[in-house]
């Protein structure tokens, strides 16, 4: 009939913008798998996921600190930080507590068992800016997860960096993650602190905060404003404590970098869920440097 | 039946289930019967092993254990606390269970001899003042509603045996009530506890338009005090706004309060 | 733009024209207490359901482009694996006869969220590209303050727009197939006399408006006055109910949730309004809740719109229409609120 209007079949092609199979839609996912699970502490578990297609494998590249949404139909989708080396592309590492719906079903999840994979979202550790300078980076409890993705970077590019000091804290010895990697991580001239709170019998390492490493290592440097990078993720009570203490020490507030964690529903800068103000941690976030943050009233 | 259930891989057991009901209409567990389509399914899920209202075969020997109806006899104490011990998880089923129901209406008279002869008159029976469940024993999960809605109920059963958390709403029924684009019935002319009370409902009353009564027990944020405003700038008493929130005790504490501040005026109008 | 005149009587026929399609607009709901007349947009069956000489509806015209709750997926399980479908729950064009500039407005402010930026989102594009606007002016009611927000005309986002010159329609024309409705019920070209005319019936509507908020410095005023002791006052008015983000035409803000069919062969995904005011809406896994207080979620709604959305779009989130201030039981109106924070300049 001459007065129907015409249907407008964005999924179809009558709009060139829109494809179901175009990784920036919505509501496309990677088909994925997951491929190993090992068991770090009770409650983490680090999860191998690998794209199925090996072409989209390879076509799949992140940048340390970015974020993919993880789904499992009927249980949820939820944001998680990647763990691995961006040199591996679609074949990923996820470190995950459980400690919700999503994570608790996902912790019983046999392997093979196929995921939903989006992403990757958000913005990621300059750590190419980085390239010269002396590094410190910063975890305390899971922050070690987001953390790690930017030093196993620095590790395969050890050379363009000058020192590199890693401090680590954790609530007790049970809680430290990745505790097989730590003498790896040493033999590339890495200085790796880990303090617990409460130290049990077998502990023979350091017992406080992580910020009296902090003061340590501030008072061996000589030039921090103008020769280091800071990198710190963990609870925003302990970057708050960290990134303070570093300005004071003259580190310019530009110069320190910090991972967020959010609500999230969609990562894709629509729910709102994760907005802060103006910011979304999905889109703007989850990294940021340490002067975005302070202008985040409720951040820290 | 007896194949092993498992969702995405992951093996899940078929718990053992029970009903039972103490002071109440039995009106919730009618609701899980009246699930005629979707029934075989739900039995799949569970085995039902004690259900007076369903079946007669009878067990003791139960993973959860859903109980309807509120506590007003001394003999049901005993009965209650014979099923949380052999129950792994308690369910509170409906606004009786959850809150003392309407039978707790008859708390409010404080002579509860008097209650006693009014409706028993010379055949009188051992009454106690009506309580919820946990005024006794632990109670694991809480299904609000009078009656319960069955959807809802399902899906908590999904999710218990599939290991999902459960959460209700914490939102109030506003919520879902202006998403069903419902005219608020304040402007009507109607009082209403849907601001305070607690969503889930799918705002079942006020689509039909009846004013909320509160069966589902205040939200999260029940802000009692500014209902207390809403009720006066539309022109209704105290009287009437305690009326909906004493019907199914689920606001005892708040109304508590709300009398202790209200009882110079009450005196003054007698 | 094209202009057009076209006698009033002729309306019924552009009704008719365009009623081979799916028609929704403005509709009689009822009466409230006092007598008042209730309007709300709805599906039309007949030109006497449309209802032109509506006040401010209660509910926006957002429905109709993003649903309160709506179905992103659905999955069929097999085992450990699963296969995911994805319907973007649009089958037909829509014709919404009869917005007001606000909607029109608000509509717009929702393109630059949703159709814009990165990851457009298909759901909303699907549906607003299928919804022809028919436009309406309007005279201001007591708790508009659109034009303090800028959006007391309409610029674009519509198909037409109709303007009431009191025994003719003055129409501005946006799109081709406007343009192809209106000749068939021949309209003319607008005189001289109309274009003075309509020029009159704009300056006549801005005089009327009765409520004002300042807007001059607000990002800025709301950043100083992020710990004023007016957001705890109008926090404990607050009933954390999300009445104001349904009845808003701009509010987006949702959250989704998953469910696994009682036969656990099948799960679905549901996108859900959701509201800034409500408890959990900051919660995280873990049960940290980064806005526990009423206040603080109020707080935010404000910033969002007035703050947040203004630095990243140059406008504000908020079409000045006075519904939530309406539709809300404690009387928290944005003017009010707005005027309390600033306090006394």
């Amino acid at each position: 009939m001459k007065n129907k209007l015409d249907f407008i079949d964005i999924m179809h092609g009558s709009d060139g913008h829109h494809r179901k199979e175009d990784p920036n839609s919505f509501e496309y996912s990677y088909q994925a798998e997951i491929t190993n699970v090992y068991s770090l502490t009770k409650t983490e578990k680090l999860y191998q996921i690998q794209i199925a297609d090996p072409k989209l494998r390879t076509k799949f590249t992140f940048k340390p600190g970015q974020f993919v949404m993880l789904e499992l139909p009927g249980i949820g989708e939820a944001p998680f930080s990647i763990s691995s080396s961006p040199v591996r592309h679609g074949d990923i590492e996820l470190c995950i507590r459980g400690a919700g719906n999503f994570t608790n079903f996902l912790s019983r999840v046999q392997r093979g068992t196929k995921v939903g994979l989006s992403g990757p979202f958000g913005t990621h550790f300059p750590v190419e800016k980085m390239h010269g300078q002396d590094l410190l980076l910063i975890a305390g409890g899971l922050g070690i997860a987001p953390l790690r993705s930017p030093l196993l970077s620095v590790l395969e590019n050890r050379s363009r960096y000058g020192r590199v000091d890693i401090m680590y804290g954790a609530k007790n010895p049970d809680e430290l993650l990745f505790t097989y990697q730590h003498e790896e991580w040493r033999r590339f001239d890495i200085n790796l602190d880990i303090t617990v709170d409460q130290a049990d019998k077998q502990w023979q390492g350091r017992t406080g905060l992580i910020t009296e490493i902090l003061k340590e290592r501030i008072q061996e440097s000589t030039d921090l404003a103008n020769n280091t990078f800071a990198i710190v993720c963990g609870p925003p009570i302990m970057f708050r404590f960290v990134c303070d203490m570093l300005t004071q020490a003259g580190l310019p507030m530009q110069k320190m970098f910090v991972s967020l964690e959010r609500r999230m529903h969609c990562g894709r800068g629509k729910c709102c869920r994760c907005n802060i103000g103006s910011t979304y941690t999905c889109i703007d976030g989850p990294v940021f440097d340490y002067w975005s943050v302070m202008n985040l009233k409720e951040a820290i | 039946m007896d194949q092993q259930l498992s969702y995405l891989g992951v093996p899940l057991t078929r718990p053992k289930v029970a009903f039972f009901d103490f002071t109440s209409c039995e009106g919730c567990q009618l609701q899980i019967l009246n699930n005629e389509a979707t029934l075989l399914d739900f039995l799949n899920l569970v085995e039902i092993v004690n259900f007076r209202e369903g079946m007669s075969e009878k067990s003791d020997n139960y993973d959860i254990a859903f109980i309807e109806g509120s506590i007003s006899r001394p003999d049901e104490i005993k009965r209650l606390e014979a099923i949380r011990h052999n129950a792994k998880i308690v369910v509170a089923l409906g606004s009786c269970a959850c809150f003392g129901g309407v039978n707790q209406l008859k708390n409010r008279f404080n002579d509860l001899n008097w209650v006693k002869k009014e409706v028993y008159g010379d055949f009188p029976i051992e009454t106690i003042e009506v309580h919820p469940l946990e005024k006794y024993v632990q109670v694991d999960l809480k299904i609000y509603g009078c009656p319960i809605k069955k959807e809802e109920v399902e899906k908590i059963v999904t999710n218990l045996v599939v290991g999902k958390s459960i959460t209700s709403p914490e939102y109030p029924v506003c919520m879902e009530c202006k998403a069903n684009e419902n005219i608020c019935l304040f402007e009507l002319g109607e009082p209403c506890l849907g601001p305070v009370t607690r969503a889930g409902c799918d705002a079942w009353c006020t689509n039909n338009r009846r004013g909320c009564w509160g069966c589902r027990g205040p939200a999260d944020v029940a802000n009692v005090r500014q209902l207390e405003e809403i009720m006066h700038k539309y022109g209704f008493s105290n009287e009437t706004m305690l009326d909906r929130l004493e019907c199914f005790g689920g606001f005892a504490s708040l109304t508590k309060e709300i009398k202790k501040t209200k009882k110079p005026a009450a005196k003054r109008k007698k | 733009m094209i202009f057009k005149v076209f006698p009033k009587k002729k309306l019924s026929l552009l009704y008719e024209l365009l009623a081979v399609n799916t028609m929704v607009g403005p509709t009689l709901k009822g009466k409230d207490r006092n007598g008042k007349s209730l309007y709300d947009f709805d599906v039309l069956y007949t030109f006497d359901d449309l209802a032109l000489d509506y006040t401010a509806t209660i509910h926006s015209a957002k429905r109709f482009v993003l649903p309160y709750h709506e179905k992103l997926s659905s999955f069929d399980i097999n085992k450990t694996d699963w296969k995911k479908h994805v319907d973007i729950n649009v089958y037909k064009p829509l014709v919404f006869f009869g917005m007001h500039p606000c909607d029109i407005n608000a509509l717009n402010k929702l393109d630059m969220v949703l159709a814009g930026n990165v990851y457009p989102n298909p759901y909303y594009i699907g549906k607003r590209k299928n919804i022809f606007i028919v436009g309406l002016d309007c005279s201001p009611e007591p708790q508009c303050f659109c034009h303090s927000m800028g959006t007391d005309s309409a610029l674009h986002g519509f198909d037409m727009f109709l303007t009431d010159l009191g025994d003719k329609y003055f129409v501005e024309v946006l799109s081709a197939t406007a343009f192809d409705f209106l000749s068939q019920i021949k309209s003319k070209e607008p005189s001289k006399k109309d274009h003075q005319h309509y020029k009159q019936v704009n300056a006549l509507k801005n005089k009327n408006f009765a409520t004002n908020v300042e807007t001059n410095d607000l990002t800025k005023i709301l950043d100083l006055e992020f710990d004023a002791k007016a957001w705890d006052q109008w926090g404990d008015k607050c009933l954390s109910c999300g009445t104001c983000s349904n009845v808003c035409p701009t509010c987006y803000c949702y959250g989704v949730e998953e469910n696994i069919d009682l036969d656990l062969k099948n799960a679905n995904k549901i996108r859900s309004l959701h509201s800034c005011n409500l408890l959990d809406f900051a919660k995280v896994s873990g049960g940290h809740n980064f806005r526990p207080e009423k206040s603080t979620r109020l707080k935010y709604r404000y910033y969002h719109k007035h703050r947040g959305f203004v630095e990243a779009f140059e406008e504000s989130l908020c079409v000045g229409c006075g519904r939530c201030g309406q539709a809300c039981l404690a009387d928290i109106t944005p003017p009010e609120v707005i005027a309390s924070v600033r306090g006394k300049e």
